[in-house]
């Protein structure tokens, strides 16, 4: 029988320290070889995974039909038009964003973003294999792709790794709208040929700036922010 | 001429009014889940429990159920697939307990050595309706080996019909108080910790003489009840004090009461309401002495029969609301999700209950050496507290998912301060 020397508590003869205090039981009557057995079972439980996938197969089943099956019909019976690139696309899409959520649920936020972009990148793409020019896919919509995949990544993180409040979740969202507004705006320039030049973009710029500004103020100000959230509670 | 049978209507349970919000909570790493054990004389013999489990069960349809989404609300629906089926216990007890995993059952029975333990989730049924099933599946486990055992308390009859007073949602019919008294709602000191990795809880078991408590809250003019409470709110205050703090909040432990001792009810579903007793260290320093008066008054002030029919009614008024009834369910999912974690969660520091002296039939209790109950993983990080009694032994379980376990010390050093002999078991291996 051994007592805490910290906390003055009786310790089960299976406890090496008190779990109370960390304080090691050093008693020289009784040898370690005698400590009874840990009255607790030692195997640790697994929670048991819903399998979902009743739930994949039938998406993967359900996709790869409908995208064969157009892709089919095509080759073969209305011929003429490229159509079924459409629906194949979207059957990739569509695959691509259920992914993570039931197949593989594993699969970093990041990388599954990614897939996500990737995804849309090449749905634009086979629509633009059906219109006569494929500039506007390379000079515009490739672009904006990468501009938004990146910027929802990055809010990602910042949601992730900093955090989460109302005010600031605010702040990311206009900081970033500013970004994708400008990048738009000179990505549009630069297609149809004009000098890169802000001008809509630069009113958004300015309201977001505007808008940033004032949450940074309320964040970093203690006062302010009970104030915030007291007039705007719901 | 006969007529023709028309096929029997397949049965169903309403959620109770509580058990509403359990299942929304329900996240991949938390569910609502406690767990009450029972240490018996001899080693348990699992073919023999497993027989127990399927005998007892019958007689408790929504414990044998699993639960569904409707449109509007989830319901409970009788599980007829093979189990629950008993397993070696577990060193991380009070697991997530996933809707479609274990065969869809919401309950899991362990054994260990000389202990059975039960595990369920809080939409079945609160504390009370657990300790019907655990100590019916005990009965019949015991007789099973030969030993007779009557029915009467906690034990149900086997063999009979479940009273529909049983199944019923007893709040609905206590819910009818001329006014509904707001909620009270301040945020709440929360312990702060480092969490423990998925999936770890963190059991601290204080064993003492129900007779040296008693002497030493009747020292302090309370019940063991307030006394306890007054430790745990003391603990919470040293701890707020020590640490780091920008400002100090008040300290609320929240306590379930169980509704069956003012209302009575025979149901095994969940029948409870929450009080917090509650100081504000703002106000001043508090002595352990002021606490505990606080705390018994609050307790006489509040646990009466007005006052929790006035809680209940407000409680039942959101649900019986016709807007929010109308509401698809995952809007009500998402509303009750972030109306929980906003508020309500924020609401206390540390939860107690209380079973008080669990008793059972003279011919069992020779073959009990005493009873453990577990509050479960908390929603968020702080420590919950169970206490039940059997005989004269006293068993304070403490279960958090962090790796402090300074509530717990300031706790149980201040019962040794005042002359308790506590012994300590722990799952920790520190």
């Amino acid at each position: 029988m051994s007592y805490c020397v910290n906390c003055g508590v009786e310790l089960d003869a299976s406890l090496k320290s008190c779990p109370l205090c960390h304080t090691p039981v050093i008693n020289p009557r009784e040898s370690e070889k005698a400590r009874p057995d840990f009255p607790y079972p030692q195997e640790r439980g697994q929670v048991e995974v819903v399998k979902r996938k009743d739930l994949g197969i039938l998406i993967s089943v359900v996709l790869s039909a409908t995208a064969l099956s157009c892709g089919l019909l095509n080759l073969f019976v209305f011929t003429g038009t490229g159509w079924s690139l459409l629906i194949i696309g979207i059957c990739i899409l569509l695959f691509v964003f259920a992914f993570p959520a039931v197949i593989y649920t594993k699969l970093p936020i990041y990388l599954s973003l990614l897939f996500d972009g990737v995804a849309i990148g090449i749905y634009l793409y086979l629509i633009a294999l059906l219109t006569p020019s494929r500039r506007w896919f390379w000079e515009l919509a490739m672009p904006i792709v990468l501009l938004v995949t990146l910027l929802i990544e990055i809010f990602t993180f910042l949601l992730r790794k900093l955090p989460i409040s109302i005010i600031s979740t605010a702040l990311y969202i206009f900081a970033e709208a500013a970004v994708l507004c400008i990048g738009i705006e000179l990505f549009v320039d630069r297609f149809t040929g004009n000098p890169l030049q802000l001008s809509w973009s630069a009113v958004v710029l300015t309201a977001c700036g505007i808008i940033v500004v004032a949450l940074v103020t309320i964040l970093s100000k203690r006062r302010l922010r009970d104030a915030v959230q007291r007039r705007l509670h719901f | 001429m006969p007529k023709n049978k028309r096929p029997e209507r397949k049965t169903w349970y309403k959620l109770d009014l509580s058990a509403i919000v359990y299942p929304t909570l329900q996240r991949r790493d938390f569910s609502s889940v406690y767990r009450l054990s029972v240490v018996l004389t001899e080693q348990i013999r699992p073919e023999i429990l497993q027989q127990a489990v399927d005998i007892a069960l019958k007689r408790f349809p929504t414990y044998k159920a699993a639960i569904r989404k409707g449109l509007f609300w989830r319901y409970l629906e009788p599980n007829n697939r093979p189990g629950p089926f008993v397993q070696p216990d577990i060193s991380n007890p009070c697991m997530p307990m996933p809707f479609k995993a274990n065969n869809r059952y919401l309950i899991r029975i362990y054994y260990h050595e000389c202990r059975i333990a039960l595990e369920a989730h809080h939409s079945l049924g609160d504390g009370t309706g657990g300790m019907c099933v655990l100590q019916t599946i005990t009965a019949v486990y015991l007789r099973l080996l030969g030993h007779s055992v009557s029915n009467g308390g906690f034990v149900l009859d086997v063999e009979g019909e479940p009273d529909p007073e049983e199944l019923e949602d007893a709040y609905m019919r206590y819910a009818n108080a001329q006014v509904r008294p707001p909620r009270p709602s301040e945020k709440a000191y929360r312990v702060r910790g480092t969490k423990e990795p998925f999936y770890t809880l963190n059991i601290i078991d204080g064993i003492m003489s129900v007779k040296e408590v008693m002497a030493v809250a009747s020292e302090y003019n309370a019940t063991i009840t307030e006394y306890l409470n007054a430790v745990l709110l003391y603990a919470l205050m040293q701890k707020q004090e020590k640490e780091w703090h920008y400002k100090l909040r008040p300290l609320k432990i929240a306590m379930p009461v169980n509704l069956r001792r003012f209302f009575p009810s025979k149901t095994l579903r969940n029948f409870i309401t929450m009080i917090y007793p509650s100081i504000d260290p703002r106000l001043g320093d508090y002595t352990f002495d002021e606490i505990v008066v606080h705390v018994h008054n609050y307790m006489r002030y509040y646990i009466n029969e007005k006052f929790l029919r006035g809680d209940i009614t407000t409680n039942a008024a959101t649900q019986q609301n016709p807007f929010i009834r109308i509401v698809p369910l995952f809007i009500k999912d998402f509303t009750v999700r972030f109306f929980y974690t906003k508020v309500q969660d924020k609401n206390s520091s540390a939860g107690l209950t209380n079973m008080g002296a669990l008793k059972v039939s003279k011919d069992m209790e020779p073959h009990i050496r005493r009873f453990d109950i577990y509050m479960g993983q908390p929603f968020s990080s702080r420590t919950n507290c169970a206490i039940s009694s059997f005989g004269d032994t006293l068993t304070i379980n403490f279960a958090s998912s962090i790796v402090e376990a300074d509530v717990e010390r300031y706790f149980f050093s201040k019962l040794v301060q005042d002359g308790i002999h506590v012994k300590i078991e722990s799952n920790r291996k520190a």
